[in-house]
């Protein structure tokens, strides 16, 4: 097999931070390797290097065995690195057909004017090469949901038929028609003599999809597994260079001892996204939310805790109707948003900002006044309790890492001493160490008496905590499954789809 | 980390640090020119003191990531409105109270109809700018005393010095230095400019919020407008024509975020429009004509800006 | 590194623009006798218009002629627009140790006055007057030193002769263009009182009841400075506008009021160029208050123009003098000891030829209307001889003087 990828000696600093230090990496023509490591150890940094998204302090790259020096993620790309990155990377007032041709619109000139008809013709056909036909070229892209601007994204890269492809944490963010999209793309790359990229924190997906697999941890390669030495534990070990403690997801299978429901959803409709939804959610109890991405599952977090109405239908927390998100708190239910930057924390405020907020009226005086050192003391115990890893709770919550960001939108809740918590996908983007205190966490409150609704798109994740699993298709609630030995990933899938 | 620490402190400094510098320069300045520098410093607390006092107030707003363009137009129809007040009653009291409530009213106005119409409050201080700039015509019409409105010169002379200026600003700012930092108003004020959708699914109201902020920053114009009274009792169309723009400008310099949030800060106020202030004395003694001090301004202005996004960048390290 | 460089740039940028302004700076000695040997004095100039032609005109009179000619310095405010803009101003100046103000704002006057003598600075009104009640409160005041320009029956005066100019003709139908008029500015309500007047006279009629100059003004101050078409006598007021709003509904009125088929005249109390000019018909004349610029000059030649008052920006030259001579402890008062209250009319030209010659002279900067050695006879003089030399102020009277 011929080295297409050669990087040594990369070393890269932000600051004080070092992301990576030393790092040698090679990929073979005909090859899916995995690059896996915890959030921080520099997975995205190397791969964003060669791609050309940004520079290196020190090392030498090559690309099919000569220098390479991409000016810009353009640059690489029209030389045959393409990337697709792991936020939003289109310009949502454009058209999908502009933005798959971004940079190239000059070439569908024709005098002053674009060519519109032709640029549409050829955006659609990149479309449905990689299987995403049902996106129409000619739609504005800000219209679209997420999984389809993402495939957009895949588009514009494939329509410049990279030699290597790097695929950063795409997929979590995908349903299972997404990934399968961009599985297909993957295989075929490969089977055509291609090299492809692939960074994820799943560790079941990446062991499934790769040929090979590398773990970096703070900066450094750990090690490289072949196929044949896949095995869980092993990797696991490598990635947080020690041995997990305990279990990954709880090992009990006994029913929640309590009874009591306080929370009841009766006859909720939404548009297409909660038709006729009716459910109760018991004291003690780990209710798991399923289905692919539009299925209504996010929509039914907000609109239980109060942050959109449903056009009718009613709900009730201990009898009483829920009337607002500030009436839902009143009724000690906490939210944790599925898109964190944007929902669940203010990126430019501080550690001890993000934790108080939520939590004024419980340490102010009269509700109205607020005193340091009740405030410190307040955010403070939040923090140790979840063990965030700062440099002290006045640091900006944006010098975090997704795992410690998704520990302080926890802190907000926790701290206010919630008793049903809404959970939408509380562990995407975070790494396997902080999975596994979150998971604890969960049971711990369980354990305590508190309800949790675990909206989630992990089908693991969903079989591994929750007493019960409800899952929702097109709205609409189409099974209930109860916590056994037994329930596989297929079970569950089938209701899905 | 400690790196990142010390970087944090020098943007936090940076505002205070070019206020000594300018301050440095212009006593530089005033000892090689012959200045008379008991009065220049006079000079300089009369000339910001307005400006100050608004864009304290205005704070408020700002934090929130939104501004009011009607400013200066609110601050000329209170002013006119606490000038007839004193007028028909001679009482400088009844004056300040009628510019307050007057400036808190139109504040109200604006930011309630933000609120029952779900537009960003930005968007009803534009229309309430046209409003105010016609009310101010039919004021001063309807005064019947030619274009202007007039307070007799005897009567806020008394309390035409800095001392009291002074103190009329250090108790606002002591209030909203207390409201910004140890009232739950204040937090959730920064925390809406930080991220207004988070804010909102944190239980926050955010248009009450707004309503609240436009409120303290009401009682700034009106204070601003009862203090112009005092300083010229001569009130025309063109009364704090120019303070709206002051005010954003002395917020920049003094380091606030354009955006808002949760690094806003009270002090930026006082820092930019004594900045602002120091800068324009020196220009003057310098001699130079407006047309080049307004392109010195202009160009610090856009270096403020600069140096406070390329701070903002920087914290957000790609991973 | 990159920011560095950026930052640099900037800070380049704005010494760059300071080293620009310093450069223009100047540093002259001068030594010969009497006003010449005294020590640099420096004047502060406060001015309510910063870009007009006439403020300009004037700017230029002082910045490139006086400073040069004199050891004083010029500091100029920047375009103040309310009494709060002017107190600062003035206090600006104080602080930079001027000894006198020569003041283009009037706001508010009495409050520029005040302040001036409360801190021992001299104050002097450039163009215009002072009102009858605010020359009797201040005009014992050592500190102010007087106003010399048009009063306000120079003002009526003007309007009245422009009018009168084309009524003298056989002209009727007439448009006026009463400019500040309906914000209450009274030099602008002189003028357009002045030519209903002689529009009345020539008509045999009255304007809303009104006929003379008395009564002329109260009538129009009773129409809250709105003023209507009217029929007076066998004239008419075709059409009027007023106001400087400077939207479109404003524009259309005055294209409205120009084109009118009726119109035979069209009469500005300033800004004609640059209001009526634009619509006016060939076979229509207009006369305009407005001052001595090439713009004017081409508009004269081109025939747009037929009729131009205008002051001449030496006029200021006068009260700079008796300004200097009372910061140097020689003031020029009159027999009581009471401050300058003097008036100086317009240079009228109703030719080509006329303004050319005018503007010519008028924007002179090493042969001005008004040079140093005619002005070196005012410094210090008495009463008499300083009223004499403003009164004849006629272009014929000045090339007399000069002689």
């Amino acid at each position: 097999m011929k080295k297409i990828v050669e990087i040594t000696h990369m070393s890269k600093r932000f600051g004080s931070t070092v992301a990576l230090d030393d790092v040698d990496l090679e990929a073979y023509e005909g090859e899916i390797r995995g690059l896996i490591g915890e959030n921080g150890s520099g997975k995205s940094t190397v791969t964003s290097i060669y791609a050309g998204m940004q520079k290196a302090d020190a090392g030498t790259m090559l690309f099919e065995g000569k220098e390479w020096h991409p000016s810009s993620m353009n640059d690489a790309l029209k030389k045959g690195v393409g990337m697709i990155v792991q936020e939003n990377g289109t310009v949502p007032g454009i058209s999908v057909a502009e933005n798959i041709y971004l940079g190239e619109i000059d070439s569908y000139k024709k005098g002053p004017f674009v060519d519109l008809g032709r640029l549409n013709r050829d955006a659609q056909k990149a479309l449905d090469d990689i299987g995403a036909g049902h996106i129409n070229a000619a739609q504005i892209t800000g219209m679209l949901d997420f999984q389809d601007r993402k495939l957009i994204e895949i588009a514009k890269v494939m329509v410049n038929d990279p030699k290597v492809l790097v695929v950063d944490e795409t997929t979590t963010a995908l349903s299972q028609k997404g990934r399968e999209i961009i599985y297909s793309i993957m295989n075929k790359m490969r089977d055509d003599g291609k090299t492809v990229i692939f960074i994820s924190h799943d560790l079941d997906e990446i062991m499934s999809v790769c040929d090979r697999l590398t773990v970096l941890r703070d900066g450094k390669i750990i090690r490289t597994f072949d196929k044949e030495e896949f095995e869980e534990n092993a990797i696991k070990t490598s990635m947080i260079g020690r041995e997990l403690q305990g279990n990954y997801y709880r090992d009990d299978y006994e029913e929640p001892a309590e009874k009591e429901t306080v929370l009841k959803a009766e006859h909720l409709n939404l548009g297409n996204q909660l038709v006729d939804f009716s459910f109760e959610l018991k004291k003690g109890e780990i209710l798991g939310v399923g289905g692919l991405s539009h299925c209504g599952m996010h929509t039914l977090g907000k609109v239980l805790f109060g942050a959109m109405m449903p056009q009718s239908g009613t709900f009730t927390v201990h009898g009483k109707p829920v009337t607002s998100i500030h009436d839902a708190m009143k009724k000690q239910i906490g939210y944790v948003a599925k898109d964190r930057d944007t929902e669940s924390l203010s990126l430019d405020a501080s550690i001890k900002d993000n934790i108080a907020i939520a939590g004024l009226d419980k340490f102010s005086i009269k509700n109205f006044l607020i005193l340091p050192s009740k405030e410190n003391a307040y955010v403070k115990k939040q923090a140790d309790a979840l063990s965030i890893k700062c440099a002290g709770i006045n640091q900006y919550v944006s010098a975090l890492s997704g795992g410690n960001k998704q520990k302080v939108a926890f802190g907000k809740w926790l701290g206010r001493e919630s008793e049903i918590l809404i959970l939408d996908c509380p562990t995407r983007g975070v790494d396997i160490g902080v999975k596994q205190a979150m998971y604890q966490l969960m049971y711990k409150m369980r354990n305590e008496g508190k309800s949790i609704l675990l909206i989630s798109e992990e089908m693991a994740e969903l079989i591994g905590m929750s007493d019960r699993i409800l899952i929702m298709k097109d709205g609409e609630l189409k099974k209930e499954l109860v916590r056994s030995r037994d329930l596989s990933e297929a079970d569950v899938i089938q209701y899905m789809i | 980390m400690k790196k990142q620490h010390i970087k944090d402190m020098i943007f936090r400094i940076a505002p205070i640090v070019g206020l000594l510098i300018l301050f440095a320069l212009f006593m530089v300045f005033a000892v090689i020119k012959d200045i008379n520098i008991p009065y220049s410093m006079k000079n300089i607390l009369n000339q910001s003191v307005i400006v100050i006092v608004v864009a304290t107030g205005a704070i408020f707003i700002y934090t929130l990531g939104s501004f009011d363009i009607s400013l200066g137009a609110n601050m000329c129809v209170s002013a006119l409105i606490g000038a007839m007040a004193y007028n028909r009653t001679g009482s400088v009291l009844v004056m300040l109270g009628a510019c307050v409530l007057c400036a808190v009213l139109i504040s109200l106005v604006c930011s309630v109809l933000a609120s029952v119409f779900h537009l960003p409050v930005f968007v009803t201080t534009i229309a309430m700018l046209s409003l105010l700039n016609a009310g101010v015509l039919m004021l001063i019409g309807a005064n019947g005393t030619g274009d202007i409105v007039q307070v007799p010169a005897d009567a806020v002379s008394a309390i035409n010095t800095v001392e009291f200026k002074l103190l009329v600003l250090c108790l606002y700012l002591a209030v909203c230095i207390f409201v910004f930092n140890f009232l739950k108003l204040g937090r959730e004020e920064k925390f809406v400019g930080g991220n207004p959708e988070c804010a909102r699914l944190t239980g926050l109201n955010n248009s009450r919020l707004a309503i609240l902020a436009f409120i303290m920053a009401g009682i700034g114009v009106g204070l601003g407008s009862f203090l112009t009274i005092t300083y010229a009792p001569t009130l025309s169309r063109n009364t704090a024509s120019s303070v709206g723009m002051d005010v954003i400008i002395s917020i920049v310099f003094g380091g606030m975020p354009v955006s808002g949030g949760a690094r806003s800060k009270i002090y930026s106020a006082v820092v930019g429009a004594l900045s602002m202030t120091l800068l324009s004395q020196i220009m003057l003694m310098l001699n130079l004509n407006s047309g080049i001090s307004q392109m010195v301004k202009a160009i610090i202005f856009i270096l403020v800006v600069y140096i406070s996004m390329s701070d903002n960048k920087k914290n957000n390290l790609p991973r | 590194m990159k920011s560095l460089k950026k930052f640099l740039v900037l800070l380049l940028s704005v010494f760059m623009v300071l080293g620009l302004a310093g450069c223009s700076g100047k540093g002259e000695e001068s030594g010969s006798k009497g006003i010449d040997n005294m020590k640099n004095v420096k004047i502060g100039v406060l001015v309510a218009d910063a870009t007009g032609a006439e403020a300009l005109a004037f700017r230029s009179y002082y910045e490139n002629y006086i400073q040069k000619q004199y050891n004083v310095t010029f500091m100029y405010s920047d375009e103040l627009a309310d009494a709060a803009a002017e107190s600062s101003a003035i206090d600006n100046f104080i602080a930079n140790n001027c000894k006198a103000i020569i003041s283009f704002a009037s706001a508010d006057r009495p409050a520029q006055i005040r302040k001036c003598a409360e801190n021992k600075v001299y104050y002097a009104v450039a163009t215009g007057t002072l009102s009858d009640d605010e020359y009797a409160e201040f005009k014992d005041n050592e500190y102010y030193v007087g106003a010399i320009g048009p009063d306000l029956y120079t003002e009526f005066q003007a309007g009245y002769n422009m009018a009168k100019y084309y009524l003298d003709q056989g002209k009727t139908k007439f448009a006026i263009f009463g400019g500040a008029t309906p914000y209450y500015v009274d030099m602008h309500i002189y003028r357009t009182a002045g030519m209903l007047v002689a529009m009345c006279e020539a008509g045999n009629g009255d304007y809303n009841g009104a006929k003379d100059f008395g009564s002329m003004i109260g009538t129009i101050y009773g129409m809250n400075c709105q003023l209507t078409p009217a029929q007076i006598g066998s004239v008419e007021l075709v059409s009027y506008v007023g106001g400087y709003d400077f939207d479109d509904a404003w524009f259309g009125k005055l294209a409205e009021a120009a084109n009118n088929p009726n119109v035979e005249v069209l009469l500005a109390v300033g800004s004609g160029l640059d209001t009526f000019a634009a619509f006016k018909r060939p076979d229509q004349a207009l006369g305009t208050v407005d001052s001595y610029t090439a713009d004017a000059v081409k508009a004269m030649e081109a025939g747009t123009l037929n009729y131009l008052a205008g002051k001449f920006s030496a006029s200021i030259g006068p009260i700079f003098m008796a300004t200097v001579s009372a910061v140097q402890g020689k003031p020029i008062r009159t027999a009581n000891g009471e401050a300058l209250a003097l008036s100086q009319g317009y240079w009228v030209a109703t030719s080509a030829e006329e303004a050319n010659n005018y503007f010519t002279v008028d924007s002179s900067t090493t042969d001005p209307a008004y040079t140093k050695a005619m002005l070196d006879k005012l410094y210090g003089a008495s009463y008499d001889d300083f009223a004499k030399f403003v009164g004849a102020y006629s272009y014929e009277e000045i090339q007399n003087l000069k002689k």
